[in-house]
């Protein structure tokens, strides 16, 4: 995927992934503070707008920093300060390539879910976006066909958001409810799936959508 | 809610704007962001920037220590809430004098996030950056996860002497070094006897029944170790110092610098009295007190309350104590 082909992907993917909204806005007001619904749809809204800006000598590297910058800035909450540092973290195993492989996106997939475990201070388990960022990553690195890869991607996830359904959350405000998290639906966990679902669909022909 | 305040939303950017019209010699807004203020003169060439930052509502923090000696930067949140990595990134480029910056902050979950991202931010700018994360509040986390607490009043000791060293001219990694060792010797204990009301809900941070007072209270109004019937002032300081002389484990022949910091609505006689109990406590042990500030320094809007801070001292922190700094709230020489 060169840089013009990927600027498009991700700006298609965020436009549809702004659809998922509310529905992240009431799982975070069950669990959090609520407000991930309006960092998910005015961090997307500015990073298209950025992207949008960039010509197609930008190299992929260069891509994601845009990104991070954009999506930090839009609303400055804790899950878009993570995010952006787990796309900065992601940019630099891109370093100068010109365009990505699906090897490359595994790479920066779990690069990016690393910084998030380090800046977080989260584990594989606290129910947190991590939960479906590791599998998923693992998942990408499983083949070298993009759409198959992407396929077992949201596989992974799908499933990171059900089992941790039924875990206590160790992190952030949600932890603060203790066992009363037990049962409700990680909203950092659910918001990766929408957006790796949302690459397919917006992405891939709809006769292989699932 | 009785308050001198226009529409509550602007009563950040309001304020803002006053420190800046009454201290132009001293302070500046380096760009369109009202959130961001920088000293006068900076960048500093040659000299390693500081920026600090973190939730509005606790004048003299954080706005109040830039100036020469000081923070060269702060990032303005709302009240208590952080900035945005966009504005401490942008106080990063207004400082950087070529010499790196120091993002020196009270250790708060989400002036961490923001102040980490902007580490990332300001390297893809070019801009070597160093943490340093003020936690003396001795109430929050016992001694064995002292890393893991709050940081309070005595954040302004940590001010003191990285200001101190970046002045001298000073490289990154010695300026970070003077503010963790003196962190490392600061500890800090308040008590609260009324609530902050916030500008924009106009509710209280929390409750407490009259004639109480909680030991070992936030600067955020977070609760503390003890809740119990209000005491007369020496038995506060007593309470107060005895842990904060048992955490720095001071002995016969130490020195100290003394703070003694009202949280808002506590007036400064009610300070005198517990700082005149301090003296005497700290003269019977034989520590000496070679620095002492009572005043507002540290505040959490109207909470009624005070908190003591002590420093252990040796030459070189003193030395950086001595040193001359002038801001809009704390000048010395």
């Amino acid at each position: 995927m060169n840089s013009h082909e990927l600027n498009e992907a991700i700006r298609k993917s965020l436009a549809a992934v702004v659809a998922y909204a509310d529905e992240l806005r009431d799982l975070d007001q069950a669990l959090g503070d609520g407000d991930l619904g309006i960092t998910i749809s005015v961090g997307a809204k500015a990073v298209i707008n950025a992207l949008e800006a960039l010509d197609d000598s930008t190299l992929p590297a260069d891509l994601a920093r845009a990104c991070a910058k954009a999506f930090a800035n839009a609303n400055p909450s804790t899950m878009a300060a993570l995010v952006a540092g787990g796309l900065l973290a992601g940019s630099r195993v891109w370093a100068d390539k010109t365009s990505v492989t699906v090897a490359d996106a595994a790479d920066f997939t779990r690069a990016g879910g690393e910084n998030i475990a380090l800046r977080g201070k989260a584990q594989l388990g606290d129910k947190t976006i991590l939960d479906a960022i590791a599998p998923a990553a693992e998942a990408l690195a499983g083949s070298d066909d993009a759409e198959t890869a992407l396929d077992a991607a949201i596989e992974a996830a799908d499933r990171a958001v059900i089992e941790t359904t039924a875990l206590q959350s160790n992190r952030g405000r949600a932890s603060w409810l203790q066992e009363r998290s037990i049962g409700l639906q990680d909203p950092g966990a659910t918001a990766f799936l929408r957006f790796l679902q949302s690459w397919k669909s917006a992405n891939y022909s709809a006769e292989r959508t699932s | 809610m009785r308050k001198i305040i226009n529409n509550p939303d602007a009563f950040v950017d309001e304020f803002v704007e006053g420190i800046e019209l009454a201290h132009p010699e001293l302070v500046k807004r380096p760009g369109d962001d009202p959130r961001v203020m920088v000293r006068a003169d900076a960048p500093v060439a040659g000299h390693v920037g500081i920026v600090t930052g973190g939730g509005s509502g606790h004048l003299p923090l954080f706005k109040g220590y830039v100036g020469a000696g000081l923070c060269s930067a702060v990032a303005i949140g709302n009240v208590f809430s952080s900035p945005s990595s966009a504005q401490i990134l942008e106080a990063t480029m207004a400082v950087d004098g070529g010499a790196g910056v120091l993002y020196l902050y009270g250790n708060y979950g989400g002036d961490v996030f923001n102040f980490d991202l902007a580490v990332d931010l300001a390297e893809l700018e070019g801009i070597r950056t160093r943490t340093v994360l003020g936690r003396d509040d001795v109430a929050s986390q016992p001694k064995e996860r002292k890393l893991d607490r709050r940081g309070v009043a005595g954040i302004l000791f940590a001010y003191k002497a990285a200001g101190a060293a970046a002045e001298r001219g000073d490289d990154l990694d010695a300026v970070a070094a003077a503010a963790e060792d003196v962190i490392d010797n600061t500890a800090t204990m308040g008590i609260g006897l009324s609530p902050t009301i916030l500008p924009t809900t106009g509710q209280p941070s929390f409750e407490l029944p009259e004639g109480e007072m909680e030991i070992g209270i936030g600067i955020h109004g977070e609760p503390g170790i003890h809740r119990g019937q209000l005491e007369p002032a020496d038995r506060i300081a007593d309470r107060l110092l005895d842990a904060l002389v048992a955490d720095l484990e001071l002995q016969a022949g130490d020195s100290v610098a003394v703070l003694v910091n009202g949280m808002g609505a506590t007036p400064l006689e009610e300070l005198y009295v517990l700082y005149r109990r301090v003296h005497q406590r700290l003269t019977e042990q034989q520590i000496a007190i070679a620095k002492r500030y009572v005043g507002e320094y540290a505040t959490s809007l109207e909470m009624a309350g005070a908190s003591i801070s002590l420093l252990k001292l040796n030459e070189n922190r003193l030395a950086l104590l001595n040193s001359p700094a002038r801001s809009p709230f704390f000048q010395e020489g």
